[in-house]
């Protein structure tokens, strides 16, 4: 637990000392505008909802990717790898610790979006479901954090990861059905979406926040937690073996 | 022609920059199937708001949104520069800053003109927009000029936040969502409050954007030839305020030490 708190805590101050970091919660109040704007130009008033669910998780999923995913290749740059990799903490409990500090910072998200809705438009989240609603939220951030190891342990391997950042925020939005629910989408994408675990928590967050009963939500929040749990330990591995190569060819180091 | 000398060796220099980030094989399919992704991403939404007509709409406005995004991605070379160390060197030199940083980004606009023209050729026929032909190749120019208006805007941004490394990113990020929320790419114009539309005309794309959907419109050329001229006289503006502040604004940094990347 200590090296989990010890992460936790060093993340915090490094979020303190880099405004970049925050970018997120900039730009959510922006696509919370933008979302708004096209339904209600549209005349779709019932899409506000979604409207709103969008960009929260949008700043979930910006979060986990650039600066979740960008944890050891920040270290590495830093030179803190070597050192890091030394002591006898587990390297993947003290990224957990750091990435869950990021994605509790990005559950802040929501409350943003919220107010924007309210204080811009004069629209508020509909808490149809509310217990749903938490819960949703909860198992999206674990499931957020387990990707992000993956995304950390993968970005050590390439040349320049921002690359790689950058083209994985759009296509997930569409394949995890951000906005237009993967129904909606070419019949020979859709079996793509169903191992993303943001399809699953987008039409969960959906359907929280409509007056009509939700189906089969325990099957769906199991399905989140699963795919997140099961990226945890796929990142894992990959951490392991990839940080085993780098030891073993003295790559650890950029120079 | 001095000058022309170092904006040459500035522009190569940009090239090898963007080659070490990006390979052909990177740059098609992580850099463009994101891009592509982003328009669709935009479109999706168009139907399942309204119909094709709003989906159309909503492409249109996001592909060319891209050319901005490049554009304004020019602010990131000063951090560059910073973190190479390179920046007071760039500072002490007779040549003005500003001279290397505009044409050492330049590729941006090439770059940010194709990536839009890619997504606006690949993702609109797949939604189903008709692209009127010979009438579309007047987006190729036009989509050239709100790149080239949004990278001086980013220019001139660049010059502003010189000093301020640690929120380049923040500047930039919000820079170009900014545009995409108030330039007429997902709802028109006449939508904002009126102190908004006005404002948006001094923006790079906003221009540009209303002279592409009067050429799919099939406008008189007149009218689309009037709103491309207003988007390269944004251009020239946009440029001339960064040329007028961009080294008052170095010359500050010589003075209270912040150039170096530690400050």
């Amino acid at each position: 637990m200590r090296p989990f708190l010890a992460g936790y805590r060093l993340e915090l101050r490094i979020v303190r000392a880099s405004p970049d970091t925050l970018i997120p919660f900039f730009t959510a109040p922006l696509f919370t505008i933008i979302f708004l704007t096209i339904v209600r130009h549209g005349g779709r008033h019932d899409l506000q909802p979604d409207a709103l669910m969008a960009p929260v998780l949008m700043t979930l999923w910006w979060f986990a990717l650039f600066q979740g995913g960008n944890l050891v290749t920040g270290d590495r740059w830093q030179g803190m790898l070597e050192w890091i990799l030394a002591t006898p903490s587990s390297l993947a409990v003290v990224i957990l610790g750091r990435i869950s500090a990021i994605m509790t910072l990005g559950s802040f998200g929501f409350l943003e979006v919220w107010a924007i809705g309210k204080l811009v438009f004069g629209v508020s989240i509909p808490f149809e479901h509310p217990f749903a609603l938490a819960l949703t939220l909860l198992v999206t951030i674990f499931a957020m954090a387990g990707t992000a190891v993956v995304f950390a342990a993968l970005f050590v391997l390439t040349r320049n990861s921002y690359t790689f950042a950058n083209s994985a925020s759009f296509p997930f939005y569409v394949l995890g059905g951000v906005f237009v629910p993967i129904a909606l989408l070419p019949g020979w994408i859709q079996p793509v979406t169903k191992v993303i675990f943001m399809s699953w928590s987008s039409d969960l967050l959906r359907a929280s926040v409509r007056p009509s009963p939700i189906h089969d939500e325990w099957g769906r929040l199991g399905m989140v937690l699963l795919i997140g749990g099961l990226s945890f330990l796929f990142g894992r591995f990959v951490l392991r073996l990839v940080l085993r190569r780098m030891r073993t060819s003295g790559e650890l180091a950029t120079a | 022609m001095r000058v022309l000398t170092v904006m040459e060796h500035a522009f190569r220099a940009g090239l090898a920059d963007y080659r070490a980030i990006f390979t052909w094989r990177s740059w098609a399919l992580g850099w463009m199937v994101r891009v592509i992704a982003q328009v669709s991403f935009f479109a999706l939404i168009g139907l399942r708001v309204a119909n094709d007509r709003a989906a159309f709409y909503l492409l249109i406005g996001n592909a060319l949104a891209v050319a901005a995004q490049s554009g304004v991605f020019s602010l990131n070379m000063t951090t560059t520069e910073r973190w190479a160390g390179t920046l007071p060197l760039l500072v002490a030199s007779p040549t003005s800053p500003v001279v290397v940083f505009a044409s050492r980004g330049a590729y941006l606009v090439v770059d940010g003109s194709l990536s839009a023209l890619g997504a606006l050729f690949i993702a609109g026929p797949a939604f189903g927009l008709h692209l009127p032909w010979p009438r579309v190749l007047a987006v190729v120019p036009l989509t050239a000029i709100v790149a080239l208006a949004s990278y001086c805007f980013g220019t001139f941004l660049a010059g502003v936040i010189f000093r301020f490394r640690s929120i380049n990113s923040l500047v930039v990020l919000v820079g170009y969502v900014g545009l995409m929320t108030v330039c007429g790419v997902n709802v028109p114009l006449s939508y904002y409050p009126t102190a908004l539309e006005w404002a948006s005309r001094f923006l790079p794309l906003t221009n540009g954007l209303l002279a592409i959907r009067e050429v799919f419109a099939g406008a008189p050329w007149s009218t689309v030839v009037g709103h491309a001229a207003l988007e390269a006289a944004v251009a020239v503006g946009w440029m001339t305020a960064a040329l007028l502040t961009f080294n008052r604004l170095a010359s500050r940094g010589r003075l209270d030490g912040s150039l170096d990347y530690g400050a």
